[in-house]
């Protein structure tokens, strides 16, 4: 699909247009209809019981109390007969309710549905269960030892110990690269978990019919893989249960899995045959988490006296907490998506994600790419500082080109890094300020590289990844049908605006449905940052099938053949003679006429075959990557430790920008979360509960400590996107904290290997620091603490 | 999280609400704007059967220039010509409380009797539940420091260190009469006892000296985020030089490192010296009498260490006339 020549507009909100989201004034104007927002008639509260210890067995669980309470009116608990499910088919794992153990602090142990949220309340408190303590895995190096059986957390893995997943791959011979090298650099780096923080809780109301038919209203990402577990769960064939997603406040991953309170809300239906509905308290969203995986890293990088890198060894230690989620991509992900942007030499990595007694780690934005690209972009530097080159020059001298193959078999296309580069060192003055600003002021750079979405899908059947359908009739309005979620991200608009494009209308012509399992045909989900590429392509090809049909309406109303059409305005075009044209509602009527409605459809079945041969060589694979350079500019107080970014050049080659605007946000909006990651952002724990489980004290920056952003958008024109589009909404998220990291080196002479880097982990290196350098200056040996930094 | 129930009353004076007081005792509290309390009462942390709001109570508003209302909201205060033209130095320091929409809500009044702070009460039923609860909640031991006898809670107000050395006074009304604290003198006891307020008793209003128009006044925050957070440590002063710029008086105070507010004045060390003189003996005064408890977001060290590097700013930034001061970090 493309766009026509250039200078041609089609569609005042076509592709290439700065629009603002189509459901952007619905949601300002607080008319936007969340789930929450949704009251059925006879309608329950459901509360979930949740364990307040991080692993035990369940000696018994008495609910007659609560039971018995006037208002009550129903409680289901755990049994080993339900089917477990997980949105990956191979790792199954998740119960919908405890059955006979509890595996992290928030556990779900009990459902209970009742009039008022005070009686479900006091229901809960009415439970009584009984627990045995089982030993507590908190560590992820305690969960590699082989244990007791019973005490896995995952009793179905093969594994002895509690690692859920490990991932070996080697190309080429890195200790051999190592051991020639002419410069090294290596760290050990600690990442602590970080979390989604959307801004709407998790919300379900389920409702099990008269009709025997289940129906599920969810603030989720994912309604096709819902769509699927439910179906599993409550033991119901798919088409007798429909999935509907209302407008979702924000999900970056945290909603990207079928959850536990989706099954439990439409097993509380089932029983009381109400509709229910399960609300989370902000509590509930940390303890349910799905967040950025706590990580611990050690990498090694090699390079020649050139610069040029030679190996690259990676070792990623992962603590997943009790479940499997996304965990076996995100064990592929820590390494393999360190396969570009630069060519690697050599790369070995072994990846290792365990089971521990805490909430479940998932999918988040950057999703697996984020603390290895910090660990790697943070050596580069150091290697550059040893090779004595600019930080910019060392990664330009690495760079993958187009159209090649990484050394683990990634089908590279279009490539834009090069311009990124080039663009964010230009615009930010970089040659004169690198090294160059007093001291307290420093400036980085950093680069990234993410998938455009999986090429391989989750389930193995032939259903396209993506399907459209588009309807007119009479009064010309374009209803487009996709299963894509918007979830903020801007996916209605992107559908509406490739329509737009095609049919040459303005978009409010164009309504999206993207919602319902019943009307609207399958779209895997948002996530992996697959929605523009695939959706975009599916809906483009169900329009240009409309196209084509009105091309030959115009054609029997004109007499001109149909090939010299296209659609301009509102208008279909006859171009060798432009006046030779026909208003698009006397083309649409000529085309319904004695045959009703206009249909089509699109696909996106699968990209093309690709990839090594070697095990796990499909993970990461993608129809396209997109690539980015950030340079960041801060200021770092030297007496307080405060990081202060100042300013951040931000390029990324996202194909095509189909809408500039929602470009920009993405990227605004990847910098900000990065940023949290790099400067504040801690899931914490104090001995297995959450420490810090609301907005007060899991510090999101405010508008306030944002920096002035400018956006540079670099077109590589992918050959096979739609338009020449791919993704915008995750690869942006990963140079922001490197970058900034970088800078804070140049500012204040210290490199960090951990995050967050808050004021009092900045002071403390600076001290350590000015504390060596004193030492060193008189003549005193350093201690082997020091000389790590 | 729904609130706890309670019963709300709206009486339309001092007396009416003292006696609403009175005949509810230890199950009522009074409320300001609620943004403090409502926190508190969401997570059943002390809450009560009775609200006694004080909105409609027309004593307890009010700006002159030297007396301010109990029930006067932030922000009208921050904006307010009185408050900018004779107080500069209380507009800017309540422009560091919370955020913009909580100051639209939260009362002068209530900023002064914030509930102390601490990472093991400010936590929800099942957190306690789950992490066992501590003595300032339902239990009797302490959780930050292993005994039962003191309550290490946070003072974390804003607005008391630099009223207090501005000389402020509190006007207070109990059923038994009026009488007047001054701010410096009305924190008291632990982080349960807190201050000198009778269980009845409420915050009329907040008096002002006229001679403290004369102080160059400031105040500054340390936090995460430039808004929305409490402090983890903040550092007041007010000082007033004569015409060769030789300090007359000097008053400093510390929030959020102890379980009051510390004033300490310094006039009898630091008459007739230049700023630049006294500013590391003061800063090592106040720093060294700082003490944080491991009860909130940073570290105990650091918190306490920032209070000599916030105060010899914030002296630098008054001796020059500045009072600029948003910006925690560079
Ligand atoms: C997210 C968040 C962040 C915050 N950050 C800060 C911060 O940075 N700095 C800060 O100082 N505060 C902060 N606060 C606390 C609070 O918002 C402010 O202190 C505010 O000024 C409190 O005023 P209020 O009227 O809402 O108090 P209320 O909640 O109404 O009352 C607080 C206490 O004072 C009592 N009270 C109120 N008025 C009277 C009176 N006239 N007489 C007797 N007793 C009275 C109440 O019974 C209660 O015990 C924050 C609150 C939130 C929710
Ligand atoms: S200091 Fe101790 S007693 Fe006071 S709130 Fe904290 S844990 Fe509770």
């Amino acid at each position: 699909m493309s766009a026509p020549e250039s200078g041609v507009v089609r569609s005042p909100q076509g592709v290439g247009q700065r629009v603002p989201l189509i459901d952007g004034a619905s949601k300002v104007t607080g008319s936007a209809v969340y789930t929450d927002d949704l009251k059925m008639p006879g309608m329950l509260v459901g509360k979930i019981l949740r364990s307040p210890l991080p692993h035990a067995k369940i000696v018994s669980i008495d609910t007659s109390r609560a039971e018995a309470m006037p208002g009550v009116k129903a409680i289901v608990t755990g049994s080993g007969d339900m089917a477990k499910f997980g949105v990956l088919p191979i790792s199954k794992d998740e119960v919908a309710l405890a059955v006979d153990r509890v595996k992290y602090v928030g556990d779900c142990v009990a459902g209970v549905a009742a009039d008022t949220e005070e009686i479900a309340m006091a229901a809960m408190a009415a439970i009584d269960v009984r627990y045995e303590p089982l030993r507590v895995f908190d560590k992820a190096e305690d969960s590699l030892e082989d244990i007791d059986p019973g005490l896995k957390i995952n009793p179905d893995t093969r594994h002895a110990s509690n690692l859920h997943k490990e991932v070996n791959q080697n190309f080429g011979d890195v200790d051999a690269a190592i051991a020639a090298a002419a410069h090294v650099a290596s760290g050990k780096f600690r990442f602590v978990g970080v979390t989604h923080a959307f801004t709407e809780p998790h919300c379900v109301i389920a409702h099990f019919e008269p009709t025997g038919r289940l129906t599920i209203w969810s603030a989720t990402q994912v309604p096709h893989y819902l769509h699927r577990d439910l179906s599993a769960v409550m033991e119901m064939p798919m088409h007798k249960v429909r999935v509907v997603r209302p407008m979702v406040g924000g999900a970056f991953g945290g909603k990207s899995d079928p959850f536990p309170h989706e099954m439990i809300a439409s097993l509380l239906s089932r029983k009381t045959g109400r509709p229910v509905k399960i609300l989370f308290d902000r509590e509930e969203v940390f303890l349910t988490n799905h967040g950025r995986h706590p990580t611990k890293t050690s990498v090694t990088v090699a390079c020649d006296e050139n610069g040029k890198l030679t190996g690259l060894d990676l070792d990623a230690l992962i603590d997943g907490g009790a479940w499997g989620s996304f965990g076996v991509v995100t064990t592929y992900y820590n390494g393999v998506l360190s396969a570009g942007p630069y060519d690697l030499g050599n790369f070995r990595y072994r990846g290792r994600r365990v089971y521990t007694n805490k909430a479940p780690c998932g999918a988040m934005r950057g999703h697996g790419a984020v603390n290895s690209r910090f660990a790697f972009e943070v050596l580069v530097d150091e290697l550059a500082e040893k090779c004595g080159l600019d930080p910019a020059e060392i990664r330009r001298r690495n760079l993958l080109t187009s159209n090649t193959t990484t050394l683990n078999g990634f089908r590279i296309t279009s490539n834009g890094t090069a311009e990124c580069i080039r663009r964010v060192v230009e615009a930010s003055d970089w040659d004169k300020k690198r090294g160059r600003l007093p001291y307290g002021e420093g400036i980085g750079i950093a680069c990234g590289f993410y998938i455009s979405g999986s090429a391989l899908r989750i389930n193995w059947n032939k259903v396209p990844q993506s399907t459209a359908h588009l309807k007119i009739d009479m009064d010309g309005g374009v209803t487009v049908h996709c299963l894509a979620a918007e979830i903020g991200q801007g996916s209605d608009t992107m559908l509406a605006q490739c329509v737009a494009e095609v049919l040459g209308l303005p978009i409010d012509w164009v309504r999206v449905c993207a919602r319902d399992t019943d009307t609207d045909p399958i779209d895997l989900g948002s996530y992996s940052s697959r929605v523009t590429f695939m959706a975009g392509l599916a809906a483009s090809r169900a329009a240009e099938v409309i196209r084509q049909k009105l091309c030959q309406a115009a054609s029997r109303l004109t007499g001109r053949p149909a090939e010299g059409f296209d659609t301009r305005q509102c208008e279909v075009v006859f171009l060798p003679e432009p006046e030779v044209r026909v208003h698009y509602l006397d083309a649409v009527l000529e085309a319904i006429a004695g045959k009703g409605a206009l249909i089509a459809k699109g696909c996106y079945h699968d990209a093309p075959k690709m990839g090594g041969d070697h095990k796990g060589a499909a993970a990461g694979l993608s129809p396209t990557y997109s690539f980015q350079a950030y340079v960041t500019q801060t200021k770092v107080d030297p007496e307080t430790g405060f990081i202060k970014p100042m300013k951040v050049w931000a390029a990324h080659d996202c194909g095509k920008a189909l809408n500039p605007l929602a470009v920009e946000m993405q990227i605004e909006g990847c910098l900000h979360m990065g940023l949290g990651q790099a400067m504040m952002e801690s899931f914490g724990y104090n001995r297995m509960t959450v420490s810090n489980p609301n907005l007060l004290d899991y510090k999101i920056p405010s508008a306030l400590e944002m920096p002035d952003v400018e956006v540079h958008i670099v077109e590589s024109n992918d050959p096979e996107g739609p338009f020449g589009a791919k993704e915008a909404g995750e690869g942006p998220l990963l140079p922001i904290l490197p970058s900034l990291a970088n800078a804070v080196t140049d500012a204040v002479g210290v490199r960090f290997y951990e995050l967050p880097m808050t004021p009092d982990r900045v002071l403390n290196a600076i001290e350590k620091k000015e504390r060596a350098a004193a030492r060193t200056a008189s003549g005193k040996k350093r201690t082997p603490e020091e000389s790590v930094r | 999280m729904i609130l706890s129930p309670f019963q709300l009353h709206r009486p339309d004076s001092i007396e009416a609400a003292l006696a609403l007081a009175a005949e509810h005792a230890a199950d009522a509290d009074f409320i300001g704007g609620g943004t403090d309390l409502m926190q508190n009462y969401k997570n059943r942390l002390n809450a009560k059967g009775n609200l006694i709001a004080l909105n409609e109570v027309a004593e307890l508003r009010g700006v002159s220039a030297t007396r301010i209302g109990a029930m006067e909201r932030l922000s009208g205060l921050a904006d307010h010509p009185i408050v900018r033209r004779d107080w500069p130095g209380l507009a800017e320091a309540i422009t560091h409380v919370a955020s913009p929409l909580i100051r639209n809500q939260g009362t002068i009044g209530g900023n002064l009797l914030v509930e102390t702070r601490c990472y093991f009460f400010n936590q929800t039923p099942f957190w306690r539940e789950t992490k066992g609860s501590c003595m300032k909640a339902e239990s009797d031991e302490c959780l930050v420091i292993p005994q039962k006898e003191i309550c290490y809670a946070a003072y974390s107000g804003d607005l008391a260190p630099l009223l207090g050395c501005l000389g402020a006074v509190l006007e207070l009304a109990s059923p038994t009469g009026r009488r007047e604290v001054p701010v410096s003198e009305f924190y008291q006891g632990d982080g349960i006892t807190k201050n000198v307020l009778g269980e009845n008793e409420l915050v009329v209003g907040i008096v002002l000296p006229d001679g403290a128009r004369a102080l160059r006044a400031g105040y500054r925050k340390l936090r995460l985020r430039d808004t929305i957070d409490y402090p983890e440590m903040g550092v007041a002063a007010a000082v007033k030089l004569d015409d060769s710029s030789r300090i007359t008086e000097l008053r400093a105070a510390t929030t959020a490192v102890d379980v009051v507010p510390q004033f300490a004045d310094y006039t009898g060390t630091c008459a007739g010296r230049t700023i630049a003189d006294v500013l590391d003996e003061v800063a090592d005064d106040l720093q060294a009498n700082a003490q944080p408890k491991k009860n909130t977001a940073l570290p105990v060290g650091y918190r306490k260490k920032m209070v000599g590097v916030f105060l010899r700013r914030l002296l630098r930034d008054l001796a020059d006339g500045k009072s600029e001061g948003r910006i925690s970090a560079a």
